[in-house]
């Protein structure tokens, strides 16, 4: 698969691209700024875009606004934005403008050590997938709130919730859990009633329906 | 005018010990009204007895005297130091002798004798008006001349003209010659004094010429007229007689309004006495107080009050800054300001308007003192205004290295630990290393992965990656998602731009700490956060519901947040919210975009 690196930092870039390329991606481009990944990412026209959120020039977003102005001519292109530290809002903004087009992801800078993980999950976002790093959806977990339905639940079915954020399938959580599939669904269904959630037949697109009720 | 009154009221406790000299004026003013009256009643009927036709002709004189006793009173009374007052009660006098018929000897010989100076004294009127001073030589030598051209050339029309009770002898053709060149010569007088004004209407700046261009303009068209007048009429009818003698009354008289007219629109405002500024100054002022009782004191509302400052060797304005003296424009005078023998400031002013320029200097002396406070007040402010702006910077700069250090760890440290941390996953990852060697890597890549995670807790505790990321809002709405109770954000139009970075994070820290105040010491169950960016303020409000009690002292972390932000010129308001529990508040200035140089020049917002 075809990727487009952005990260101004010259060492981490090398990593990123080290990272990538060990375990079988095509690393097409890199670029140092917002406006450097937008000409590339449009030249290269990759299956994933990998940025860093806070680039030059502005040494803000940058990334993020780079990953947008991709997304709005080519929709197609899968979008992974990494960050030192992760934000619910920022989550929610992202997958709200994702809409029915390629995968996200949001995940910490730190999730590249682990080569194998972090290269499964942009597998799985150029496959469509929506991917949120964990300490995002357990802050939108663990958000305290009045009438909170989520404490409502047990605490399997909030990991089941969780993993469900993270953009797992029913599957790969069957796996994770060492339940049966069908167990799986049984949890997935009652989950989804608690929160007064329609079941979504997609899991790419499910997590949508979460991260929008979880960003309320 | 418009000060008049609060200026009585506020002077009148003291008002018995001060008003000795304005009984003094009012007394003879009354005086000189009752002495007119007496002898414009005596000359009326002194003309009734002979039967004059028409029967009006018996008014005309003591009626135009009388306005000039009027217009004089009124003059002298608001204005006891200055002469334009006597000058048109002598007026008035010589008018109502001018008018004595010649019944007795004794009286024609007096009408006689003053039959024209009415004439000499309005052009001096004019030529004095408002100051009661002549200015430059040409005025007092027109001036002269016209009181020469009325008295001199007067002389052998009664000396040899006919059948005159002072006749010396009878000579017509020389009192015929007189007479003409009396005519002539005023006819010049007249034609310089109109050149005068006109050249004064045009070099008034505007609020002289809305006072005084009115009766400028008229006192052009009388000097004008008279002259003209008498021959226009000796054309048209062999017997001038009284219509002329009543139209030239009638011109001469319309001074006097025109001079009346200019006191109402403020040209000869009243002015407040020296001993009222006293008793002003007695009261706080400031210097914009002060200015205006000047400007009441002088009758002149153009004056400008400066403060000199002479480690800088400038004067400074009211505001403090720096005003330059009026070199260069003749109607613009300055008095310096003394006290104890030093220079404290000055006075500008109007010459015409201000009038008297001893009555300037009697006013600064009195204004000394104040003046003198007020410069030193000034003084006070601006160094206080110099050391918030220093701590503003201190501030400023405090936040720039601290953003410097996080983007520092950050960009170096870290992307080194991630990059070693990737190494070592490659190693424990790696199929053909030895089992020890990956066994080793898995540690390094924990004790890595603990170091990176640690780091990052750091950096974030120095600036928080939301706040430099995404700006205040979304850093206050990611530490509310982390906070273990309930929380109602209003963040609404508190836009990234515009906000200066260290107004940005003093906002943000005065948030975390009374957050942290509320969740740590309150026992609070449920916060409210409000953010508001308007009129160059950024408003920050913590809301709690807990104990309450909060108060400056308790502990470090809520002092270093009022330091901080009154640093940057702003206020923290400490107390309960209406329902209980704690309220915190802040304004912070937020003006500029980016923060320490423009911080530095004028950190308060407008419209304060």
């Amino acid at each position: 698969m075809r990727v487009v690196v952005a990260e101004d930092q010259a060492l981490l870039r090398e990593g990123l691209v080290l990272v990538l390329e060990r375990d079988g991606f095509e690393v097409v481009g890199t670029a140092a700024d917002g406006p450097d990944l937008v000409r590339k990412a449009r030249a290269h026209k990759p299956d994933v875009v990998v940025a860093d959120i806070r680039m030059p020039p502005t040494q803000t977003d940058e990334g993020l606004r780079a990953a947008l102005e991709i997304r709005a001519t080519h929709p197609r292109i899968a979008i992974l934005l990494l960050s030192q530290h992760v934000q619910r809002r920022l989550a929610q903004e992202l997958l709200e403008g994702a809409g029915e087009s390629g995968g996200t992801g949001y995940l910490l800078k730190q999730r590249i050590v682990d080569g194998e993980s972090f290269c499964s999950d942009v597998r799985r976002i150029c496959r469509g997938a929506s991917v949120l790093d964990p300490e995002v959806v357990a802050t939108m977990l663990g958000r305290a709130r009045r009438d909170d339905p989520i404490e409502r639940l047990t605490p399997r079915r909030r990991e089941v919730l969780a993993l469900m954020a993270e953009g797992w399938t029913n599957a790969a959580i069957a796996r994770r859990l060492t339940l049966t599939e069908k167990a799986v669904l049984k949890h997935v269904a009652h989950v989804y009633e608690q929160l007064g959630l329609t079941t979504h037949p997609d899991e790419h697109r499910r997590v949508r329906a979460v991260i929008r009720y979880l960003g309320r | 005018m418009r000060i008049d009154r609060p200026l009585r009221e506020r002077g009148r406790a003291a008002r018995p010990r001060l008003a000795a000299p304005a009984r003094t004026v009012e007394l003879a003013a009354a005086e000189l009204a009752g002495a007119g009256a007496l002898l414009g009643a005596v000359e009326i009927a002194l003309w009734a007895g002979l039967a004059p036709d028409p029967w009006w002709a018996v008014l005309l004189w003591p009626l135009t005297a009388a306005i000039y006793l009027a217009a004089g009173l009124a003059a002298w009374l608001r204005r006891p130091y200055n002469r334009i007052g006597p000058l048109m009660i002598a007026a008035g006098f010589v008018l109502l002798a001018a008018g004595l018929p010649a019944e007795e000897p004794a009286i024609e010989a007096i009408a006689l004798v003053v039959a024209t100076v009415p004439y000499a004294l309005v052009v001096h009127l004019l030529h004095a008006f408002p100051s009661g001073r002549l200015r430059g030589r040409l005025s007092t030598r027109t001036v002269a001349a016209g009181y020469a051209v009325c008295l001199v050339l007067q002389a052998p029309q009664y000396l040899f003209g006919p059948e005159t009770a002072l006749q010396l002898a009878d000579r017509p053709g020389l009192a015929e010659a007189a007479l003409r060149l009396q005519w002539t010569a005023g006819s010049v007088v007249m034609a310089v004094t109109a050149v005068i004004l006109a050249r004064r209407v045009a070099a008034a700046d505007r609020s002289v010429r809305r006072a005084l261009g009115g009766l400028y303009l008229y006192g052009i068209l009388a000097v004008l007229l008279v002259p003209v007048s008498s021959q226009v009429a000796r054309v048209w009818a062999d017997e001038p007689g009284v219509w002329l003698g009543a139209a030239q009354l009638a011109v001469v008289a319309g001074v006097a309004v025109a001079v009346l007219a200019a006191m109402l629109r403020g040209g000869f405002a009243r002015s407040a006495r020296i001993e009222e500024l006293g008793v002003l100054l007695a009261d706080d002022t400031s210097a914009r107080d002060l200015r205006d009782a000047l400007a009441d004191a002088l009758g002149d509302p153009t004056v400008e009050l400066l403060f000199w400052a002479p480690e800088r060797g400038v004067h400074l304005d009211a505001a403090g800054r720096p005003a330059a003296l009026p070199d260069g424009r003749p109607e613009r005078a300055v008095v310096d300001v003394v006290h104890r023998d030093r220079k404290v400031g000055a006075i500008v002013h109007d010459r015409a308007l201000a009038g008297d320029e001893g009555l300037v200097r009697a006013a600064a002396r009195v204004v000394a003192l104040a003046v003198d406070n007020e410069r030193l007040t000034a003084d006070l402010r601006a160094s206080r205004e110099a050391l918030r702006a220093s701590r503003a910077r201190l501030v400023a700069a405090a936040d720039d290295e601290r953003r410097r250090i996080a983007r520092d760890l950050h960009d170096g440290l870290q992307a080194r630990l991630l990059l070693l941390a990737v190494h070592a996953n490659g190693m424990r990852t790696d199929r053909g290393a030895p089992t020890p060697t990956r066994a080793e890597a898995m540690r390094l890549e924990q004790g890595l992965e603990e170091a990176i995670a640690e780091l990052r807790e750091l950096v974030q505790g120095v600036v928080p990656a939301a706040l430099t990321e995404r700006g205040l809002a979304a850093a206050v709405e990611d530490l509310l998602d982390r906070v273990p109770i309930p929380s109602r954000l209003d963040a609404a139009g508190v836009a990234r731009a515009g906000l200066p970075g260290a107004a940005e994070s003093t906002a943000y820290f005065v948030v975390s700490e009374a957050v942290a105040n509320a969740v740590k010491h309150a026992g609070a169950r449920e916060l409210t956060v409000g953010l508001e960016h308007a009129d160059g303020w950024l408003r920050v409000e913590v809301r709690d519901d807990g104990a309450g009690g909060a108060r400056l002292g308790d502990g470090a972390g809520l002092r270093s947040m009022v330091d901080r932000v009154e640093a940057l010129g702003g206020e923290v308001a400490i107390g309960s919210g209406p329902a209980g529990g704690t309220r915190i508040a802040a304004r912070i200035p937020a003006v500029a975009r980016r923060g320490v140089d423009v911080l530095a020049a004028d950190p308060r917002p407008a419209g304060r």
